[in-house]
Order: structure tokens, then C-alpha cells, then sequence
């Protein structure tokens, strides 16, 4: 296949970025999307040029470590996936693709595709954690959890914390990232002890970072790689008001 | 309560669009009066909107009313600029159909039409009646103001009926969205009743668009 990539180039978070044309012949379907950058990239070598900058970990699809949005789509053209998934099967020999960087004020570029996603652990340290030393892993019935609960927590834990939430929200809202991280523990007996101060410490650290408000377009609970629902944002909506009355 | 926090706003946002769509229902439901046949019409508009003005409850709603009329459009004044801060860079291309309705992406644009569209809806009628600006209101024979004429003489102009009948289709997309997702701002996020409710937007978004819509376009050829 030969494929038109459209990449935006920036050398860092200061200077001014642009888009730059590749053509690149080679790529064969069965590649990944991030094997067609690395295959670009092995060319960019030879010819002494610098590389695209981009960031990767596992290529298993649960790091969420491979942000880019592709065709104006967080992780490109399908739901659900990250970019690591991403086949160039999904795309036509002599297609033209856009490759952008997340935008958003709170994840600045660093890099070229790479973008400073600390945000998001910085919401984490406001506690998405347990602070009671929990020993050893205890008895698994000796805690006892309805089904439904469970999967309620289970569905909010898969979070990933991949950022296409933010990069495809026309507001950067982390609503759907911080309300996964808030459900995940505050459904769970173990979080139940710090769940209101939870809520109220994660929002305000999401609200300090810059982020934007949730307006329901449901954007990013069709890109979210893990299918997280956006009724985690009502939800802690729910509690959040609960921890303001009850405070 | 911080009053400037995300929450804070949305939930202004929330409450005051909710209680525009209670009132809505009130409005429209008055509105269907005129479409009965001329006198009847007019005897049953006029006093009851003399019940209205007279009315010391209805004038604490009325003060409800702008105030969530003022309330949400400030708010989503502000709640715009940050959201513009938090995205200053667009994307080159954003594919935003394959993940959201049009609607959803553009609340603030059709609100904004909205808001233009009650401009000269109370320049029509509120500045007219309540305030007394313009040509006077007659008198029915009952001594009612005669509000009924006031609408009927505005919706003998065809470019007056299209305007109404027209900006009825925003106002149907917005509360469409509105609606459910007020109340998911407030924090209902039950699974089964999410879903009711998004139904309920639904059902009542096209019910007031029509509603609103028709009523004119009927008047004009009745």
C-alpha cells in the first residue's frame, strides 16, 4: 500500500508546530498503525531526517499509552480501540491521513504526537487510591459484593486513562477519566470509607488543571478505548452533590 | 458553595433549563386556545390572560422566568469561555459526526438563535402588553385586553408565521439535548431511567416544536 501521511511536526512545547506530507510506500495491511509510523520512521532514518515523535508502550491495547488522533477521530476510525489496534486493513492503498496530537490546554505538546498527560495523574493523586494498608490479598469471599456492583466498579476500573476522552471532547472536559477513577473505588466497600472526600478533592484537581465541562455529547464514551459509560459522569455528578451536602 | 465552580454553573444551567421546559408546556398549552374558532377564541385568550397578569403567583413565576431566561444564557456565557480556553487549538480535522449528534456539538449556536428568537418574540408581545411600547391594545368587549388580537393581527404576516413556525426546529434540537442531559448534570444515572428519559426528550422536544410550529401556520390560514 501507499499511504499519504499528513503528520503535525512540533520540536518542542515552545516552538510553533505544522503539518507535514510523507509518502510511504510498503505498508502492507497487516501492519499496525503504529508498525506504518515505525516504517516511516526506519525511511526518516536513512535519510538522516528526524523522526516522528510518538508514544507507545505495550501495542496490546491496555497501556493507553498510544494517544493520536487519526482522520479526526481519536485512535482513527473505529470505536472503542486504540491506535495500537488500529490495522492499516481500516484504510485504502493511496489514502490520505491526518495525524494530529491531542488537543487540549491541559496536555500540552511536548513532542510532535507526544503530549503531557501529568493532568490526569495528578487527579489520580487526589485519590484515586485507598489509603488503608491493605496487607496481603484477603479471602475473596470475605468481602461479599453484589454481581452488579461489581461490574459497575469493573467497568469504571478498565479506564486506561488514554486521554481520548479529553482529545475528543469539544470542551476537554476529563469528566468521563475523573468520574471512572471517582466510580471505580466509590461503588466498592473498600472505597466507600474516603468516598465523599474522594469526589470532592479528584473534581477540584480536575477543575484546577483546566479542564472543560461536560456537555453529553457522548464523544467520548464511543472513542474510549475500555467502552467506559458516560453515565459515570451523572453519577458523579450524583455524588459530588451528595459530598457537598453532607460535608 | 464556590459558585464558580464547573458544577456550580452547570448546575444553574440544568435547573434553569429544566424550569424553562415546565414552563414551556404551560405556554403551549394556552397557545392551543387559538385554534379554536374566532370568538371562542378570542373570549377565552383574553381572559385568561387577564387571569395571568392579575395573578400575584403567576407574577412570582413571571420574575422566575427571567430570571432562568437571564440565568441561562450568562451561564452559558461563561461556561463557553472556559470551555474555549480548555480547547484553544482545533483539530485540523475532527470527524465529530462519527461520535455525536450535530446538536450535541452546537448547543451554544442554536441557543444563540434561540435567544434572538425570544428578542422578537417579547418585542411582539411582552413590550407590547406588559410594558405598554407601540401602538395601544384594545379593549374586547368583555373589557379584557385583547391579547387575541394582538397575536391574531401579528400572524396575518406570512414573514412573521415562517419566522415562528421556522425557529421552532432549533428550539426542538435544543431541548431535545437539553433535556436529558439536564438531568444527567443533576445526576440521575439510573441505566433504565436515563433511557425513559432520553425517550421523554424526545417525545416532548417534537411535541413542542410541532406544537409551537403549527399553531401559527393554522392562525394564518384559519
Amino acid at each position: 500500500m501507499e499511504i499519504t501521511f499528513k503528520i503535525w511536526r512540533q520540536n518542542s512545547p515552545k516552538t510553533k508546530g505544522k503539518i507535514e506530507a510523507y509518502k510511504v510506500d510498503g505498508i502492507t495491511e497487516d501492519m499496525s498503525f503504529l508498525e506504518a509510523l515505525d516504517h516511516l520512521n526506519e525511511q526518516l532514518v536513512l535519510k538522516g531526517e528526524k523522526v516522528i515523535a510518538y508514544e507507545y508502550d505495550c501495542r496490546e491495547g491496555i497501556c493507553g499509552q498510544c494517544g493520536i488522533f487519526i482522520n479526526g477521530r481519536a485512535h482513527g476510525p473505529h470505536d472503542h480501540i486504540t491506535t495500537c489496534q488500529l490495522h492499516m486493513r481500516s484504510f485504502k492503498d493511496g489514502d490520505t491521513i491526518i495525524v494530529e496530537p491531542w488537543r487540549a490546554a491541559s496536555f500540552p505538546v511536548i513532542k510532535d504526537l507526544i503530549v503531557d498527560r501529568s493532568a490526569f495523574d495528578r487527579i489520580i493523586e487526589q485519590g484515586a487510591y485507598i489509603s488503608a494498608k491493605t496487607g496481603t490479598a484477603p479471602e475473596a469471599n470475605a468481602i461479599l459484593i453484589p454481581k452488579e456492583i461489581s461490574d459497575k466498579a469493573m467497568n469504571a476500573a478498565a479506564c486506561i486513562g488514554c486521554g481520548a476522552c479529553v482529545a475528543t471532547c469539544k470542551n476537554s472536559s476529563a469528566a468521563l477519566f475523573t468520574s471512572a477513577k471517582i466510580n471505580h473505588l466509590n461503588n466498592l466497600p473498600q472505597g466507600k470509607a474516603e468516598a465523599n472526600n474522594r469526589v470532592l478533592k479528584m473534581t477540584k484537581q480536575m477543575e484546577q488543571e483546566g479542564f472543560g465541562s461536560c456537555t453529553y455529547t457522548g464523544a467520548c464514551e464511543v472513542e474510549c478505548p475500555e467502552n467506559i459509560s458516560i453515565l459515570n459522569i451523572a453519577e458523579m455528578n450524583a455524588r459530588h452533590t451528595k459530598a457537598k451536602l453532607l460535608r | 458553595m464556590a459558585v464558580n465552580t464547573l458544577f456550580f454553573r452547570k448546575t444553574i444551567m440544568a435547573s434553569t433549563g429544566l424550569f424553562l421546559c415546565l414552563f414551556l408546556i404551560v405556554h403551549l398549552s394556552a397557545n392551543c386556545i387559538l385554534v379554536l374558532p374566532e370568538e371562542t377564541a378570542r373570549q377565552i385568550y383574553n381572559s385568561y390572560s387577564t387571569t395571568l397578569r392579575e395573578s400575584p403567583l403567576i407574577k412570582i413565576v413571571a420574575y422566575l422566568l427571567y430570571a432562568s431566561i437571564i440565568f441561562h444564557t450568562i451561564y452559558a456565557l461563561l461556561i463557553t469561555i472556559r470551555n474555549q480556553k480548555a480547547k484553544p487549538q482545533k483539530y485540523i480535522v475532527n470527524n465529530t459526526k462519527a461520535n455525536s449528534t450535530w446538536t450535541s456539538q452546537n448547543m451554544g449556536l442554536i441557543g444563540v438563535v434561540i435567544l434572538l428568537f425570544i428578542v422578537i418574540h417579547l418585542a411582539n408581545f411582552w413590550a407590547r402588553i406588559k410594558l405598554g411600547i407601540g401602538e395601544d391594545v384594545a379593549l374586547d368587549s368583555s373589557g379584557h385586553l385583547d391579547v387575541y388580537e394582538v397575536t391574531y393581527s401579528l400572524f396575518q404576516n406570512i414573514y412573521y408565521v415562517l419566522l415562528y413556525s421556522v425557529l421552532m426546529i432549533p428550539l426542538g434540537l435544543h431541548l431535545n439535548h437539553g433535556l436529558k442531559s439536564g438531568f444527567k448534570t443533576l445526576g440521575f444515572y439510573h441505566k433504565k431511567w436515563t433511557r425513559i428519559i432520553a425517550r421523554i426528550s424526545l417525545v416532548y422536544s417534537a411535541l413542542m416544536a410541532i406544537g409551537f410550529g403549527i399553531i401559527p401556520l393554522v392562525v394564518y390560514f384559519k
